[in-house]
């Protein structure tokens, strides 16, 4: 099953003429060893994977490989058998053509795309050292042209879809590489495209690799892996514990399993719990484009609203979980009725309602990173539960051991600092925060958005016990996977208006083309299926 | 950060070698934790133990001098002004504020008021002090009004107030050193307490309770997440600009009463040194991030700050130094001090 991988000797000396060789690479964060001896090649023209959980040593492979960490000594990283000085210094890096395109892409918005493809390369010309904007114009329009796209190098970047802004994200790391050679890392630059840009996406990425250039691609959505790459490695605790397995002989579960070392069990459409009797209902909300909404939740249901960006769904959920002021509309849990065009200072009134609110962004709408994991978790309910001159210990450390110990948090230490989780274990404090005070209702963005297989199954069953419990759940999301798994019932929107609802046994396809907007006889042509099948086709 | 992220959960090795079988769980168990332990200690203490090297230090090169009751009292006795601005400080500072520099001119217009109350209209000494407590307090709610409602940033509208209310109180106090006449008044400030003035007990208080509040309180724990995080704390129900139109009113609160604490203690002010506070403020609170919690601004942090600036200053003076040595050493401290703890708490966490 493992692809052929010369493994180098630890004095580095290259054996084949890999793009990228890495060997014996190890890194040790004062008593915690966060990568082992890892090694990982990558041909030229290949299309490598690599993935692991969260926290699985990832990050810092990139951060050495692109010098913002110096790994233990004894390890050693070669690209076209030049061997890379320790650390690696951005000069001989993108001398060799080895780039990074990072999660968010590390575009400037307001900024034009000419500023942004140029960043850290302006050339200063005449006596008064000006950028010579003319010639910064040209070299970013050629660059485009290499990747066969037409992007007006004045326009800003923020006002850009978002496959021109992964396009000049790709234009900006590639610009350098010489024709046919280069290695570019996408670290996770996948997440913040939707469905068809990240088809879009992929082609562009095999037309550079037609034409010679390597691409190591790091991503939580293993059938991307499964789909896009020739090869993957998986990393486990800091291990390479498969290396350059070739994909055509591995699918999700398999990735899963060896990512997690043991048998996951995947998760299946469970029985509703759905009761007849109302945990929430909504009335005549208005907000954005959306407008005079209805919307019964029952007490142990588990709704989704889906659409594509912009459709709406997203303000429904912001308006619903009380982070945006509606123009009209009131929600009514558990007895209390919120006005949700009210003006508000904060959602004091939803919290007192019992309802939760799971927000997009959860560094900066979740949690502060730098309290504490126990403090997180009970801000909710500090006023509540505690005493007016006493916060009160017990039941903060009731509360936080149980969800730590109800949603598998790790490090399971109450008094660890949010920042330091990662992402995964970070985004089920978020859940927990508000799980803790048995909500009457749960609204939920994107629950398991770039979480690690673990901790998505985790925060699955936890939303699941909710329900169970008799919570109402709502779940916002443009992730059809979780929505499928979890959902008694989705509502699409499109344009503001719910378009379809989908109930009973939901398929993960079924919420795609009711997404798109495909009727059943087009769904052999549904835009994942092309780019699926232009991806097999390439690989 | 990333770093972090990324050893916290890669604690131990998989089960077998590299093969991917179903080995037991990924699970993490905690990092051994002797070295951070020591580290830890090592970040909230560094600057007791410096202190106790100066007033070492400073026994050694001026025997007979520097260690004396005088030497103590002077140490310990004359620093409640500082106290009470560096907690007034600390309130909005805490909700993430940064910086109010109207301060020591909040302290200092209503440090004149009183005395001008009292010596040019005539007023009573208490009616006086209540009058420039409200003072002080109305100068908060103009900071807050202007940096909470009106959303101004809070550098322009502190910079600006606190000028203004300095050139105010250089004007009512025509630019004089107004004394008060001698009355029991002094003894709130003064009153001999185990051999130092009750002032400083006032201000161990209201380190103490203010910790307290942080630490244990509701208030202190929404106070703190407003300050790391506004929309985190607005989507946890917490009334965020409640709390920071309160901090700035707590603050003017802080200040006006260690106005009135400072006038009776000294018996009359110049409006002209009000100014002089401000480094000693900043470089106190900041100092203060570098004890008990490294990192993190902290009111006993703060407190002891204080007093450690003061002995350093103290025991540079007796050697012979001139009044130039405190803007070095408040500087250099507070610099050299916090890039420790920084530094510390950074391989920590």
């Amino acid at each position: 099953m493992v692809a052929s991988v010369t493994i180098v000797g630890s004095d580095g000396t290259d054996v084949t003429q890999h793009r990228l060789e890495v060997a014996q690479l190890s890194k040790t964060f004062g008593s915690a060893r966060v990568l082992r001896r890892v090694q990982l090649s990558v041909a030229p023209g290949e299309l490598h994977g690599l993935v692991g959980q969260n926290g699985c040593g990832k990050s810092t492979l990139v951060k050495i490989l692109t010098g913002v960490y110096t790994p233990d000594p004894g390890g050693s990283i070669a690209v076209d058998g030049r061997r890379l000085r320790m650390p690696v210094q951005p000069a001989e890096q993108r001398e060799v053509g080895v780039s990074v395109v990072h999660q968010h892409l590390g575009l400037v918005d307001d900024r034009t795309v000419w500023e942004n493809v140029r960043l850290g390369r302006y050339q200063a010309r005449g006596p008064f050292r000006r950028i010579d904007r003319r010639a910064e114009q040209e070299a970013v329009a050629e660059v485009l042209a290499r990747l066969g796209r037409r992007i007006d190098t004045n326009e800003l970047a923020g006002t850009l879809s978002a496959e021109d802004r992964a396009t000049i994200a790709i234009a900006r790391a590639m610009q350098d590489h010489r024709p046919g050679g280069g290695l570019i890392i996408f670290d996770e630059s996948t997440r913040a495209l939707g469905r068809q840009a990240r088809g879009r996406f992929f082609e562009l990425v095999r037309s550079l690799i037609a034409n010679g250039a390597s691409v190591l691609l790091i991503s939580h959505r293993l059938e991307e892996i499964v789909e896009a790459t020739d090869r993957v490695t998986v990393l486990r605790d800091g291990e390479v514990v498969e290396a350059g397995l070739d994909t055509r002989d591995v699918d999700e579960a398999a990735l899963t399993r060896l990512m997690l070392g043991r048998h996951l069990v995947t998760h299946g459409r469970v029985d509703s719990h759905a009761r007849d009797d109302l945990a929430a209902s909504v009335r005549s909300l208005s907000v954005g484009q959306v407008t005079g909404l209805d919307l019964d939740i029952r007490h142990g249901e588990i709704v989704g609203l889906t659409g594509l960006m912009g459709s709406g769904f997203e303000e429904v959920a912001e308006a619903v979980g009380g982070a945006r002021r509606a123009d009209a509309g009131e929600l009514t849990v558990g007895g209390h009725r919120i006005l949700l065009s009210g003006r508000r200072a904060s959602t004091e009134e939803f919290v007192r309602a019992r309802v939760g609110y799971v927000p997009e962004r959860r560094l900066d709408e979740g949690l502060a990173a730098e309290m504490s994991v126990a403090e997180n978790l009970t801000l909710p309910r500090v006023r509540s539960r505690g005493h007016r001159f006493r916060t009160g210990r017990a039941w903060q450390a009731e509360e936080t051991a149980a969800m730590i110990a109800k949603l598998d948090i790790k490090p399971p230490d109450p008094s660890a600092p949010a920042g330091t989780l990662s992402g995964g274990n970070q985004q089920k404090v978020v859940l927990a925060k508000w799980l803790a005070g048995q909500p009457e209702l749960l609204m939920l963005r994107e629950p398991a958005q770039a979480v690690d297989v673990g901790a998505r199954h985790d925060i699955i069953d936890a939303i699941r016990a909710a329900a169970r419990a008799g919570c109402g759940v709502l779940i916002a999301s443009i992730d059809a996977a979780d929505l499928a798994v979890l959902c008694d019932r989705v509502l699409v929107f499109r344009g503001g208006m719910v378009t379809e609802e989908l109930a009973g046994d939901l398929g993960q396809d079924d919420i795609i083309h009711a997404t798109f907007g495909i009727g059943p006889a087009l769904r052999e042509a549904a835009p994942e299926d092309q780019v699926s099948q232009q991806k097999r086709g390439v690989g | 950060m990333n770093a972090a992220q990324d050893h916290v959960d890669a604690a131990p090795p998989p089960g077998g070698p590299a093969g991917g079988s179903a080995d037991g769980t990924a699970g993490s168990a905690p990092a051994a934790r002797s070295g951070p332990g020591l580290r830890h200690f090592a970040s909230r203490y560094a600057v007791l133990g410096v202190w106790a090297l100066l007033i070492v230090v400073y026994t050694i090169a001026k025997p007979g001098v520097f260690m004396t009751r005088s030497s103590f009292e002077s140490i310990f006795n004359g620093q409640y002004a500082l106290v009470f601005m560096t907690m007034a400080l600390l309130c909005t500072i805490i909700v993430g504020e940064f910086v109010d520099l109207s301060v020591p001119s909040v302290f200092g217009f209503a440090a004149t008021i009183l005395p001008v109350l009292v010596v040019n209209h005539h007023w009573g000494v208490w009616p006086a002090a209540v009058v420039a407590v409200l003072g002080a307090l109305a100068c908060g709610v103009v900071n807050g009004l202007l940096v909470v409602v009106a959303r101004v940033n809070t550098i322009v509208v502190t910079l600006g107030i606190g000028t203004l209310l300095t050139g105010i109180a250089l004007w009512m106090s025509n630019l004089n050193t107004i004394v008060l006449p001698p009355s029991g008044f002094a003894k709130i400030a003064i009153l001999p307490v185990g051999g130092l003035y009750i002032s400083f007990f006032y201000g161990a208080a209201v380190a103490l309770a203010f910790a307290y509040v942080l630490g244990f309180t509701p208030l202190g724990r929404h106070m703190r997440f407003v300050g790391a995080s506004r929309e985190v704390s607005r989507l946890s129900g917490v009334r965020v600009n409640r709390i920071r139109f309160g901090s700035f009113v707590a603050a003017s609160a802080f200040s006006g009463v260690g106005a009135v604490v400072t006038v009776a203690a000294i018996g009359s002010y110049n409006a002209t040194t009000s100014d002089s506070y401000l480094l000693p403020v900043f470089a106190s609170v900041f100092l203060g991030t570098a004890v008990i919690q490294p990192g993190r601004f902290n009111p006993i942090g703060t407190w002891i700050g204080i007093y450690f600036l003061t002995t350093g200053i103290t025991g540079l003076e007796q050697l012979g130094l001139q009044t130039w040595v405190s803007n070095v050493f408040y500087g250099g401290v507070l610099v050299v001090a916090v890039t420790i703890a920084t530094l510390l708490r950074r391989r920590t966490t």
